[in-house]
This record gives structure tokens, C-alpha cells and sequence, in this order.
């Protein structure tokens, strides 16, 4: 596809329609006539399964949260600023977990909605979650607190020119993107942990059913300064550049209120566009693609079933639209894992390395999408028993509601007292229930082969907030309400 | 006609994106007459100058018990001594090389403990503390005493800038946020909070001196800051081995609790926010 073939197919009328959307615009749409309509003129006959192409197309237009149209708007304001650029199509990424494949600092996602950013948006090249004590005082200084965050993450995810301040005072802003903040596809989701309904703010009454502390697991190795937090927030974005600008906008907006407690930072690697490419999974530290068989961000109803808290998840009514997070620092030892038989590798995980096809006993090679069928392979011959990819999913009837939405990055920390890379994988997903999700998995995953290459060193469980619906809105505003 | 009054600085915020004026920089219009800025440094010259006295004599007190061997009294002198130095760094750091080598810690020397240009209190609190000698501590000790009497001889002599001054506040609190909260400053000898009460007296000192000024300018910043310096004494004060003597000092900084150093985390952070606009609100470069 050219680049006038993805400029042309900008839908403007569409476009227009979306801005007037700004409160109540579900994080996917769905597929619309238009749009089927697009791909005829593409060349896709419109039987085609949806294209990569047409899934941008649709984050783009759920994406446009739009004011204007290229007006000269993208100020501070906080509900839609507008894309200066639409989000290119470009033929690749479907899956929250593809691999990212452009750097445009115009991409802009919407902040207000049911639900906040940063969980079905396609993961970025970088991410960190930074997990924070709050220092609020009371009540009253935990609802400044949830303003505040909001208020600066609404605008540094719309981004906008910085407000310039009288040179004999310290700057507002650390200047470190410039004088125009460009959105970079920055996502900042807000999440608390369970140590938030303590006794300090009233709020042990609301806590969410099935949040807890993190215990460790039997392979873990947990570094204490490296676990839990009162509130946590995980910045995405295209560049760490970015991340950091938001990360230090908002310490130095909330002092007296948040102290970082710890932080890890990772990324996943920019697949450029290539003539045949595969769509895949980035790839972890390990050389293996992560993220194949996540549940589909774009199907709104499994969403709704796996990943967001509904009505039927028997939580507190404040908490629906919002999620779990379960977050894990999981150190991969890599100089012993390039010491391993490539054969092995794939055993452990169940998976070709270069591809990521399944296991299959014929001799041609899959791709990373195939859905192996365990029926077939009763015994493991094929994919064993306790390959990583057959415990986490063992793809049975009962287990699809195990079923988790995985967004890890990679992460390299620097070096150990004994020569080796400090690397890994800061695993980070989503779920509606922790228990049926996360915790579920890793016990089916305690005692895997796997284990002998990694180690949990740290993370934490946390509860994603309710979205923030508009201007009026914050994120917190339901819970503080719940136990007014 | 009505002449408007000069913006103050607090207000000069330029609402971003408007009218196209993004790239006009606000012009600085200082409420404050320079003139009145005289009294409050010559006040404050008069602190430091007073403290390094004080910093003379105790210093006295502490090599020459560290020159007899006499380990109890130098440890208990230790802390005592060192709160006239941490009362006055904004002024003491002036003097980049007589702080290196007054104060300088370990990590500030690739080889650590061990490198041979570490001197000063915390080589003597190496000693002191972790090794519990006077042994070859002699010349540390010596050193020590000339080093003090060499910055008060430099500080009599020096004429205060008011913009080191008024922005010595925010510093020492910038010491108390990266230094002391975390307890690195005395690691051996775990008197910390001596250290972390001297920041603040010298940074509440110098808000004081400038409260009236700054309060012109800002009531609601001058409340704020005082609650706030408030909060953290309050908190310090729980920590004093005897609430009726000052001198009797604190207890070990490992005694602090965790919900305590966070409570004292929060405005200390606010203090360093607020207290690096003072400059600024009084006109200042």
C-alpha cells in the first residue's frame, strides 16, 4: 500500500462524527460499512477476514477524539485535542501485542471513556509501570491527588504547547520534549494497589473482591524494594522520552502527595514494514514471540468477559469499567538460555523460536496464529505437557476463562555482581478477574521447565481505575463517592 | 488614571496556546525594592557567622578529644558539632574545596573508605563508628580543625549574595530530600536526624528572615510553607531523646519508622517545591 493509498482512505466524514464523541466513544468501535467499503477500493475483496490495515483503520477512528480538524487546536485543552495526523494505516498490527511498527509522535489515543487507555491500545515501543506510596494525608488530599493525575494526564496524552512561566521561577515543565509536547501515542493508566484501602483513607468498605497483595510464588525471588505500591501507573508511549517527560511532569505535580516507590522500564522492538511480512508478536529477551494467542483488544464482548469489570463480575459497582493488573519484574537468565539447545528452547516453550507456530508433528512449519489442538496430543508428543504455552492456555472449554491480556516489555537493567545481563521481561496484563486470570495461570505455570531460565524478582497487583467519562470526571471520582 | 500594579510573579503564568504569544517570555516585575532585601542579609550574615563560631569551638571540643583517645566523649560529640556545619551549607558550600574537604562522604570517592583524599567528618565518623578508634585518626582531626578555621576566616571576609542566600533554603531542603530521608548521610554513626534538624534550621531561618517580604507577595505561600515546616519539626520532635533539651539530641535514625520517613518524605517535597520559588517571588536571579 502506498503512502497516498493510506492518506486517501482518511474517512473525513466519519472523522468528524467521531469528535463529537468525546465522553461516551467505546475504546474499539466496530467495524462499519464504510470502512468494509475502503477495503474494496484497496483491493481486499470484502469477504477477506479484516486486514492489519483495517484494524489500524478502526483504532484510528476510535482513536479520534477529535475538536478540529488540523486547526491549530492542539492546545492544552483537556478533553480532544486534535491528531494533526491520522493514524497511518499500515498494513500491519492487529493484536495489542504486535509487534509496533511506527513512531508517529502525532498518535494521540482519546483519554476519556468508560475504560482507561493503556489496556486494549496496541502496545507502544516502550512502557514502564512506576509504582508509588501516596503521601495524601486524608481523604480530602487523595481526591487532590486523583484530580491532579488527572488533569496532567489528560493533557500530556493530548499533548500541546508548554506553558512558559516568568524565567526568574523554576520552568513547569522539564523541557526535556520542547516546547511543543507531541502525544507520541502516550498512554498513562492509573491503578491502586491493596494497601490503598488500608485504614488511612476509609476506603477498606470499597476494596475490589479479589485484590490482594502479591505473595510470592514458589519460584520467585522477591526484592522488596521492588514490590507493591499504594497506586501504580504504567506510561507507554512510543519513546522512553516520552514516558519520562509524563513521569516527571506528574512527580513534580504531586509533591507532598506520591512518592515513587519503584519503577521498571522495558521496551519491545519497532518492526519495520517489509513486502511479505507476517504479522507477529514482538519478541521477548528469550528470542521467542510474546504475546501469540492473546485475546483479541478488538472484540469488544470478550473484553467485556475477560478483561473489563462488568456487572457479572461480582465486584463493588464502582469498579465496573475498570480492570486488574498484575505486574511481574521477571529476570531472564540469558547467557545460560543462549546455552541451551535451540530443540529445548522449543519444547519449554511450545513453540518454534523464529516463527512462533505451535508444535505440529508435520513437517511443514505454521504460522504464529495457528491454534494448536491439544485433543489431537493427549499425551504431550507434540507440544508437552508442560510446555509454557500448554500450561498458560491449555485451551480447554474450562480454562478459556483463565484467559488473560498480556502487554510485557523487555527490560535491561544493567549488570550483576557475577558478569550477567540483568534482562528480562516486565510482564504486565490484564484481567477482570485476578483470581480466574493471573493467579490462575501462574499456579498451572509453578514448577514449568521454564523456570530453570527465569525469576520473578519483584511486581505487584493493582485495580485500573474506572475511566474517566469527561471534563467533569476524574479518575478515583466513583470510588471516593462509593465511600463518601 | 489608575497605574496597574506590577503582576506578581505568582500570576505570570502565560496560558499556553493563547493569542499566538507563546513565544513571549513574561519580563520579570519584582514587587520587591532591592533595598529591602539588606536588612534580612545582613540578618542572616550575622546567623552564620554566629554559627560558625559556634562550629570553632565545638570543633575544639571534638578533635581534641579524638587527639587524646578518648573515643566516648569524640563519639558524643560527633553529631553535636556537625549541626553548625549542616545549619549553614548554603554559605559553607561556597567554598567547593574546604566542603569537599570538611564533609565529603564515601561515595564520593571511587576507592571509598579508603581513598586518600577522604578526610573530614565522615572519615572521622568511619572511624569513629565503624572501626570504635581514635587510632590514626590524629591527622584527620588536625586537618579538620584547619579546615574550619579556614572557612570561617573566608566567611568573615565574604560579602553574602541575596539570591544564595534567599536560594539557600530551597538547597538545604534539597539536602534533606536526597540525603537525609534516606539515611546515607550518618551510616555509621546513625545521627542523622541531628543533621536533617540542622538543614531545617537553617533553611527556616532563612525563610523567616524573608517571611515578611515574601508574605507581600504571597500569604498563601508564606501559611503553606510554615504548615509545612511545621509538620516536619512535629515530626522530628517525636524522635528527641528529651523533648525539654535540645541538646540532648535524637535518636538513631534506624529507629525512624517507615510510615515516619514517609511522613516526613511529604513536605519535605512540598517545602523544596514551594521554597524554590522564593527566589523568584522576591525578584531575584
Amino acid at each position: 500500500m502506498s503512502q497516498s493509498d493510506r492518506s486517501s482512505r482518511c474517512p473525513f466524514t466519519t472523522l468528524q462524527t467521531a469528535c463529537q464523541q468525546t465522553t461516551s466513544q467505546k475504546t474499539k468501535p466496530q467495524k462499519t460499512k464504510p470502512q468494509q467499503a475502503d477495503d474494496r477500493q484497496a483491493g481486499h475483496p470484502p469477504t477477506d477476514p479484516p486486514s492489519p490495515a483495517h484494524a489500524e483503520r478502526r483504532r484510528f477512528l476510535k482513536g479520534a477524539s477529535l475538536t478540529g480538524l488540523g486547526l491549530g487546536l492542539g492546545f492544552t485543552g483537556l478533553g480532544g485535542a486534535c491528531p494533526a495526523r491520522a493514524l497511518a494505516a499500515t498494513g500491519h498490527g492487529e493484536d495489542v501485542t504486535s509487534a509496533p511498527q511506527q513512531q508517529d509522535a502525532e498518535l494521540r489515543y482519546p483519554f476519556h471513556g468508560e475504560h482507561q487507555q493503556g489496556i486494549v491500545t496496541p502496545r507502544p515501543a516502550t512502557g514502564m509501570l512506576v509504582a508509588f506510596d501516596v503521601l495524601a494525608r486524608d481523604r480530602d488530599d487523595l481526591e487532590k491527588l486523583m484530580r491532579v493525575l488527572t488533569e496532567r494526564i489528560a493533557f500530556l496524552t493530548q499533548g500541546g504547547r508548554i506553558p512558559e512561566r516568568d524565567p526568574l521561577f523554576p520552568p513547569p515543565d522539564s523541557g526535556t520534549l520542547g516546547p511543543v509536547i507531541a502525544p507520541d501515542g502516550l498512554t498513562v493508566t492509573v491503578a491502586v494497589g491493596d494497601s490503598l484501602f488500608d485504614e488511612r483513607y476509609g476506603l477498606a468498605s470499597a476494596r475490589p473482591k479479589r485484590l490482594q497483595r502479591m505473595e510470592g510464588f514458589p519460584n520467585d525471588a522477591l526484592d522488596a524494594a521492588r514490590c507493591h505500591g499504594d497506586l501504580a501507573l504504567q506510561i507507554c508511549a512510543n519513546t522512553l522520552d516520552t514516558g519520562y517527560h509524563a513521569l516527571r511532569d506528574i512527580i513534580k505535580n504531586t509533591p507532598g502527595l506520591l512518592m515513587v516507590r519503584w519503577k521498571q522500564e522495558g521496551t519491545v522492538p519497532l518492526l519495520p514494514p517489509a513486502p511479505g511480512d507476517i504479522d507477529g508478536s514482538a519478541r521477548n529477551f528469550l528470542g521467542f514471540r510474546d504475546g501469540s494467542a492473546n485475546p483479541d483488544g478488538d472484540d469488544e464482548a470478550l473484553m467485556d468477559e475477560l478483561v473489563w469489570v462488568g456487572r457479572d463480575h461480582d465486584e463493588p459497582a464502582w469498579a465496573q469499567g475498570g480492570s486488574y493488573l498484575a505486574a511481574r519484574i521477571i529476570r531472564n537468565f540469558v547467557e545460560r538460555w543462549d546455552r541451551t539447545p535451540l530443540n529445548e528452547q522449543e519444547t519449554i516453550f511450545g513453540r518454534r523460536k523464529m516463527s512462533g507456530a505451535p508444535l505440529s508433528d508435520g513437517a511443514a512449519e505454521g504460522r504464529e496464529q495457528d491454534v494448536p489442538d491439544y485433543t489431537l496430543d493427549p499425551e504431550g508428543k507434540i507440544t508437552p505437557l508442560d510446555a509454557h504455552i500448554r500450561l498458560a492456555n491449555p485451551r480447554t472449554p474450562a480454562t478459556e476463562k483463565n484467559r488473560i491480556l498480556r502487554r510485557p516489555f523487555n527490560y535491561s537493567n544493567g549488570v550483576e555482581a557475577n558478569g550477567q545481563l540483568d534482562m528480562g521481561l516486565l510482564f504486565l496484563c490484564f484481567q477482570a478477574d485476578l483470581e480466574a486470570g493471573f493467579i490462575t495461570v501462574q499456579r498451572r505455570l509453578d514448577g514449568e521447565p521454564l523456570e530453570e531460565y527465569i525469576k520473578p524478582v519483584g511486581g505487584g497487583y493493582f485495580f485500573v481505575l474506572p475511566g474517566a467519562r469527561d471534563d467533569n470526571d476524574y479518575l478515583g471520582r466513583s470510588l471516593l463517592a462509593a465511600t463518601a | 488614571m489608575k497605574i496597574p500594579k506590577p503582576c506578581k510573579t505568582s500570576k505570570t503564568w502565560i496560558a499556553a496556546g493563547t493569542l499566538g504569544l507563546l513565544s513571549v517570555t513574561a519580563t520579570a516585575q519584582a514587587a520587591v525594592a532591592p533595598e529591602a532585601l539588606v536588612g534580612p542579609v545582613a540578618d542572616y550574615k550575622l546567623y552564620v557567622l554566629d554559627n560558625l563560631e559556634q562550629l570553632v569551638t565545638h570543633t575544639e571540643d571534638f578533635t581534641a578529644a579524638i587527639e587524646a583517645g578518648d573515643l566516648a566523649k569524640a563519639k558524643a560529640l560527633y553529631a553535636p558539632t556537625r549541626v553548625y556545619y549542616e545549619r549553614i551549607e548554603p554559605i559553607a558550600e561556597l567554598f567547593a574545596d574546604l566542603d569537599v574537604s570538611i564533609d565529603a562522604r564515601e561515595d564520593d570517592y571511587e576507592q571509598g573508605v579508603e581513598d586518600p583524599d577522604f578526610t573530614g567528618f565522615h572519615r572521622l565518623e568511619y572511624g569513629l563508628f565503624h572501626d570504635a578508634s581514635t587510632d590514626g585518626m590524629k591527622t584527620y582531626a588536625q586537618g579538620l580543625m584547619a579546615d574550619v578555621e579556614e572557612l570561617d576566616s573566608r566567611v568573615q571576609a565574604l560579602t553574602f549574595p541575596p539570591e544564595t542566600v534567599v536560594g539557600g533554603a530551597a538547597a538545604l531542603m534539597e539536602e534533606v530530600a536526597a540525603t537525609k530521608i534516606s539515611g546515607e548521610e550518618d551510616r555509621y554513626s546513625r545521627t542523622d536526624l541531628w543533621d536533617f534538624q540542622g538543614n531545617v534550621d537553617g533553611a527556616r531561618e532563612i525563610f523567616e528572615l524573608f517571611r515578611p517580604l515574601a508574605a507581600q507577595e504571597d500569604a498563601d505561600f508564606v501559611a503553606r510553607v510554615e504548615d509545612n515546616f511545621d509538620d516536619v519539626e512535629k515530626t522530628l520532635a517525636d524522635y528527641r531523646l528529651d523533648p525539654d533539651d535540645p541538646q540532648a539530641g535524637f535518636e538513631s535514625y534506624d529507629e525512624v519508622s517507615d510510615a515516619d520517613r514517609r511522613a516526613l518524605t511529604g513536605p519535605v517535597t512540598v517545602l523544596a517545591e514551594d521554597l524554590s520559588t522564593l527566589r523568584g517571588l522576591l525578584g531575584l536571579n
